[in-house]
């Protein structure tokens, strides 16, 4: 996801404006000059400022250079698509936690993190179903948070 | 009672000495293994001291951050994979230890010189914070205004990047702060309609998302580190005492070193580690052995970064302002204790404090025997794959953040801040600017705020107290160095033609 400056400038002079002019829409405080619009509104247009300044290339003399790592295997490899795999494990685990209950979408979880980091069913497999349990005793027996049920419930 | 007595009473509770005994394994395991910072290691840890009593809590942060600095110098000496940040600037002189066949030296030094920086850190925190308490009492919102903009502005000089880039960061993590209706006027404020945007960005997801997610998302996209050949170690703590008379005058300038940038809001122990090592060799007698295995630069930045840890805490326990990452996370848990920052903390609950210093003493001494036995079973945790760990760790990331308010929605923060974390990462924008930017975004905007309605909207009243002043100039030189340096840069090369001709 290595991006030039020109695309990350950019989105931070946009970001940068919609703040300013998200924060001139607040409603002001009656009988007082400064509300809650201020400090967006100078946020804002700092990041306009430090966005185009990162945009024409200014400041890049400091910056230490990122050893290019060489991306080599399968096609999703390549695209570099493996690296959302936790985003969307955590996407799953939000949606589906309250219906398939903490030790299955757990186990689901840890099962296809393991395999996508290349580790073989053998080893994947007993981690994803002993890994729950551990979690689980520990979450939910001794720091009392309520990990939902659903399909599966732990034996304590 | 006497708060000394009353603070020993409070540390020698069964629950405290569990947890510190059990934080501080935690601590130097999570620590040797690369990638997994200290910072992550401390993050980590904040669910499960909803449950403990105050002093428990703070026990748990304050020995697992001080073990993971230490245990990140194992895997960077042994494999040159730094396992915590702040180990990174001796990576190479460590490793050049082991090359030689002495590992026991470097590790040991790395042990030896961290728990004596943690010590005189703490002997620091003692002196300085009842000291400067009785200073801040007299600060009015201006100081606090300036001291805090101070952190965020020192927080970006000690980026290692860009420093427009690392502002950026920083004005990002304003901007995230503003989120919610936790502004002086009480206003929903980028909320988008949805509910649970009410109550802002909590600190604790985005800071697990930005340290902890997309580190597994760096696991995924890179090769695994190479496997640790399993070896013996000789004796660890043999020639230390030796090494510490032959450099006691480095050792004592990375302890002062350390407790200056720790004292110094936003700025923490990488940064103290590479200033240490770099100043070891500018000072010493024979540089050119710098980087082939010379033991000076090892005690003068092994000390320093476990110093700058507990002076960190002065900015922290006084203003609430964060001296790094890992007290970022620890005023969170102070508040949530019930021990909120502020000079008051050393009058009205000194006996807290007391237990604060013990426990930072406690920490540092038993980090020399669970260290040793640390360093020689580092070849069996260093073997754990990667495959196992990481999976694990993103789990403990959806259960730890749904546990900060049993709310699925922090499990989303936590991928989605996981994300931008990644990204800023790989494109050079400092992500430890942007966390001190969510974490002091209140208090920047509150001081901000009140101080312009108390001058009916006069810049002049920032300016006028002498102490706001003396920081408001501190406040601006930080943003301006930048200029400065560049301009000299692009002097340098004209001048040096000059001179020749």
């Amino acid at each position: 996801m290595q991006l030039s400056d020109r695309i990350t400038g950019g989105a931070l002079v946009l970001l940068g404006a919609a703040a300013a002019w998200g924060g001139s829409k607040l409603p002001a405080v009656p009988g007082q000059d400064v509300g809650p619009a201020a400090f967006p509104m100078l946020i804002g247009f700092g990041l306009i400022f430090c966005g185009s300044l990162i945009a024409f290339g200014v400041g890049r003399s400091f910056e230490v250079e990122e050893e290019p790592q060489e991306n080599s295997g399968s096609l999703m490899a390549r695209l570099g698509l493996r690296v959302l795999v936790p985003p969307a494990l955590l996407l799953f685990y939000a949606l589906a936690v309250d219906h398939l209950g903490f030790l299955l979408t757990a186990g689901v979880m840890v099962f296809l993190g393991a395999l996508a980091l290349r580790a073989s069913v053998k080893l994947a497999l007993p981690l994803a179903i002993i890994a729950p349990f551990f979690v689980h005793l520990a979450f939910y027996r001794l720091l009392r948070v309520p990990l939902p049920e659903g399909l599966l419930g732990a034996p304590w | 009672m006497d708060p000394l007595l009353e603070g020993l009473r409070l540390v020698a509770a069964p629950d405290v000495l569990i947890a510190i005994f059990a934080s501080a394994v935690y601590g130097l395991v999570v620590g040797s293994l690369p990638g997994l910072s200290a910072t992550m290691a401390t993050a980590l840890l904040v669910p499960v001291t909803f449950w403990l009593s105050p002093i428990a809590a703070i026990a748990t942060i304050i020995t697992a951050s001080a073990m993971a600095i230490f245990s990140g110098d194992i895997p960077g000496a042994l494999l040159r994979i730094p396992g915590t940040p702040a180990s990174a600037a001796y990576t190479d002189e460590a490793y050049a230890f082991t090359r030689k066949g002495q590992p026991e030296l470097a590790l040991g030094a790395g042990l030896w010189f961290s728990a004596i920086g943690g010590i005189v850190g703490t002997l620091s925190l003692m002196l300085l914070a009842p000291a400067l308490a009785e200073v801040a009492l007299s600060f009015s919102t201006y100081e606090y205004f300036w001291l805090a903009l101070l952190g965020l502005m020192c927080a970006t000089l000690v980026a290692r990047s860009s420093p427009i880039k690392a502002i950026a960061s920083m004005l990002l993590g304003l901007l995230i702060a503003c989120i919610g209706m936790e502004n002086p006027a009480g206003t929903p404020r980028f909320t988008f309609g949805i509910p649970d945007l009410l109550g802002g960005i909590e600190p604790i997801p985005a800071l697990v998302g930005v340290f902890a997610v997309s580190e597994v998302m760096r696991a995924m996209a890179s090769v695994e580190p190479p496997k640790m050949p399993f070896r013996r170690f000789g004796s660890i703590l043999a020639n230390q005492w030796k090494l510490t008379k032959q450099y006691q005058w480095p050792m004592w300038r990375g302890n002062f070193v350390g407790i200056v940038i720790g004292v110094l809001p936003g700025a923490g122990a990488d940064m103290a580690a590479w200033v240490s090592y770099a100043m070891s060799k500018k000072f010493s007698k024979t540089p050119e052995k710098f980087g082939t295995g010379h033991a000076e630069g090892l005690v003068e930045a092994g000390a320093s970064n476990n110093a700058s840890l507990a002076s960190g805490w002065v900015p922290s326990l006084l203003f609430g302002i964060p001296g790094d990452t890992i007290t970022a996370i620890a005023i969170g848990v102070l508040y949530m204790k019930g021990l909120n920052p502020g000079p008051t903390l050393f009058t009205e609950r000194a006996g807290s404090m007391y237990a604060l210093y013990i426990i930072f003493i406690l920490a540092n001494i038993i980090m020399i025997p669970l260290g040793i036995v640390m360093i020689r079973v580092a070849s069996r945790v260093l073997r754990a794959p990667r495959a196992a760990v990481m999976p694990i760790i993103l789990l403990l990331c959806a259960v730890g953040s749904f546990a900060t308010g049993n709310n699925l929605f922090s499990v989303l923060l936590v991928g989605l801040f996981g994300c931008l974390g990644y990204v800023m990462e790989k494109n050079g924008y400092p992500i430890a600017a942007m966390v001190l930017g969510i974490v002091m975004g209140n208090m920047v905007e509150q001081s901000f705020i009140t101080s312009l309605i108390k001058s009916d909207g006069d810049v002049l009243p920032f300016f006028e107290r002498p102490v706001s002043a003396f920081l408001a100039a501190l406040t601006l030189g930080a943003l301006f160095w930048p200029v400065a340096a560049w301009a000299w840069k692009r002097l340098a090369p004209r001048r040096a033609p000059a001179a020749v001709g």
